[in-house]
């Protein structure tokens, strides 16, 4: 009972007792009445996100609501009054402008694609011709599976794939013994694949899209550039988790069948979402040459489908608002710290500078790592890549190791990593509920590949240092 | 949490007994509600609708006294208020004429004879609330240790 009122009380009096705090209290040097607030906003985000009391797009929700009554120029009239100590308020069209921000647009084109391609059957129907060429040995028809598993989720979300495909994996499951190790390897190949395929594209899952803002200027990452480095990070971890995997849980059957019916739809319309996939995805890959930004490119979909009645009415009242809401939330955490001055401000207070840069890459990524692992990943990024980002950008020791970009993209991955509990991401949650995995089992897997993530995340970003492609 | 609800109607108290005994493992996430009538099941849908709560699943005898099994079945199936709610006929005693208006009329989600097989009973619960939860839009990471996965599978689209 005291666990549960607890978790309503510290996200209400913490914030207010920082609001409260006389505003030297906080040895930052100048600081301003906005930046004291932003800090109370930051700290009720954390404790919500943490705490989880409200749903977690309700607390991006309010961040946004809090900003604008708090620190906007059309904000309550107390919080306006002008005083020397004030500090810079900020436009209320820029933290409304969160809601609509062009990496929102992105992953609502991506939205409109994943649920196209489930609605005309697209993703069934390649599932059941790309598995056909691994054959019936369990090994190799578990790599198949994983394969396919990455690759949707690099365009669908996460928990929709997983989903999907474990429905295709339940008859299978059946047919092992109770004993049989093997329904482990597969009721868990499903979700490590969805969560390691998210990886690869920006749209892949949310972290990635709230890394995207603080990758701008001369450290912009294209669609194209992303998939460069995403993609052999995601092929490469898939084979380590299918080694982990199959070693750890052999099978004692001998063959498998895995049974998909149905089969491609070819009326006007399916064709029309077949055509529209691949020439978003080309134009997405092909970004120098025709000048649009993968942010244009992600509302071509959005208008083709809703002129062919491919998207109706209804389906558009399915589209995962809170998804985007939760990023929205997490922009405009990171447009209050920076634009306040905050950022630059707490940073230079606290002494990071006389770390080891190196110290801080692992230091932030193993943060990050944990917290994915217990709360939700967008959350965690929404939380941790403002103050990286703001760290990054500040500490010139970073330079020689790739700069800022090393660090923002070491959190994101490490994001994307946590995964070795039912509840660090749905698709556990859901590979869980199936009965065939125990926690430790999947703790064993998830906690390995999320350490081995981590390191093989260092060794890529060491590698595209050294050929110059970032920093 | 949401309250969510699982009424079932029987007259004979040992037989409404031993189905909510049968179903005694829903019984600490979700509410079981027992009814010894059609018509103390209508006035108890009455009370939860003001209430604002979830009938989830509704298991119902046939025959009863003053109102049948089907009857009530039927004039939930036309309330709006209780548009969703999946509703499962348990009875030994049914002609075929009474099935025939079960099915058209009470549009049923499920049949299952008496005597029943207790697993069966609460695979087929688990299954329909299961459908309920993901129909309704309720947030089933809550509830997921007691649905069942395949049924979560087949309907998770997003």
């Amino acid at each position: 009972m005291k666990k549960i009122q607890l978790k309503y009380v510290l996200p209400i009096v913490i914030p207010l007792i920082i609001l409260l705090l006389p505003i030297t209290s906080f040895g930052i040097v100048d600081m301003t009445l906005v930046e004291q607030r932003i800090i109370a906003i930051f700290v009720m985000a954390a404790l919500c996100w943490v705490l989880e009391p409200i749903p977690i797009y309700a607390t991006s929700v309010l961040i946004i609501v809090l900003e604008l009554l708090l620190i906007s120029d059309k904000g309550l009239w107390f919080s306006k009054t002008p005083s020397p100590e004030l500090g810079h308020l900020i436009s209320y069209k820029t933290i409304m402008g969160t809601f609509s921000s062009p990496i929102i647009m992105l992953f609502l084109g991506g939205f409109f694609l994943a649920m196209a391609a489930t609605k005309y059957r697209l993703d069934i129907n390649l599932a059941r011709v790309l598995l056909k060429p691994f054959g019936k040995n369990p090994k190799y028809v578990m790599l198949g599976l994983m394969i396919i598993t990455a690759i949707f989720s690099m365009f669908m979300s996460n928990t929709a794939t997983t989903a999907m495909m474990l429905s295709i994996l339940t008859p299978v499951l059946a047919l092992f013994a109770s004993k049989d190790l093997g329904k482990v390897a597969f009721a868990l190949s499903v979700p490590v694949a969805a969560n390691i395929g998210g990886i690869g594209t920006p749209i892949g899952t949310p972290p990635n899209a709230v890394a995207l803002k603080y990758l701008v200027d001369e450290n912009n990452i294209s669609f194209g550039e992303w998939m460069v480095f995403g993609v052999p990070f995601v092929i490469v971890m898939l084979f380590i988790a299918w080694l982990l995997l199959s070693t750890l849980f052999p099978s004692s059957i001998k063959e498998i069948n895995l049974n998909i019916k149905g089969r491609f739809l070819k009326t006007p319309k399916a064709i029309i979402v077949y055509v529209t996939f691949i020439v978003t995805i080309l134009l997405w890959l092909m970004g120098g040459l025709h000048g649009m930004n993968s942010y244009v490119v992600a509302l071509i979909p959005v208008a083709v489908f809703s002129m062919f009645k491919i998207i109706t009415k209804e389906d558009l009242k399915k589209i995962s608002w809170d998804v985007l809401w939760l990023v929205s939330g997490g922009i405009a955490l990171g447009v209050g710290l920076d634009q306040s001055g905050l950022a630059a401000n707490a940073i230079e207070a606290i002494p990071f500078a006389e770390f080891h840069p190196l110290l801080l890459i692992v230091g932030a990524s193993l943060l990050c790592l944990l917290m994915a692992n217990f709360m939700s990943h967008t959350a965690t990024a929404n939380l941790l890549l403002p103050l990286v980002a703001a760290l990054g950008a500040s500490m010139h020791s970073l330079l020689p190791y790739g700069g800022e970009v090393v660090l923002i993209l070491a959190v994101t991955f490490a994001a994307s990593l946590g995964m070795s509990l039912p509840i660090s991401t749905p698709p556990n949650a859901l590979a869980y509920a199936s009965g065939h995995v125990e926690t430790k089992q999947m703790a064993r897997v998830g906690g390995g590949i999320g350490i081995i993530g981590l390191l093989i995340t260092y060794a890529m970003l060491y590698m595209l240092k050294q050929i110059s492609f970032i920093g | 949490m949401e309250k969510i609800n699982i009424i079932c109607v029987d007259d004979e108290r040992e037989v409404l007994e031993s189905v909510v005994h049968d179903l005694e493992y829903f019984s600490d996430m979700f509410n079981i509600e027992e009814c010894e009538s059609a018509f103390e099941c209508l006035e108890l849908l009455e009370e939860l609708d003001a209430q604002q709560e979830y009938v989830a699943v509704l298991i119902s005898d046939h025959v009863m006294p003053e109102k049948s099994g089907v009857e009530l079945l039927t004039e939930v199936a036309l309330d709006n208020r209780f548009l969703g709610t999946k509703k499962l006929l348990l009875t030994g005693l049914a002609t075929q004429a009474d099935t025939i208006r079960a099915i058209n009329n009470a549009k049923l989600d499920n049949f299952l004879e008496k005597v029943w097989d207790p697993q069966e009973l609460l695979q087929t619960v688990k299954e329909l609330l299961t459908e309920y939860i993901v129909e309704k839009g309720i947030d089933y990471e809550v509830y997921i240790e007691k649905l069942d996965a395949p049924t979560l599978y087949r309907l998770i689209k997003c």
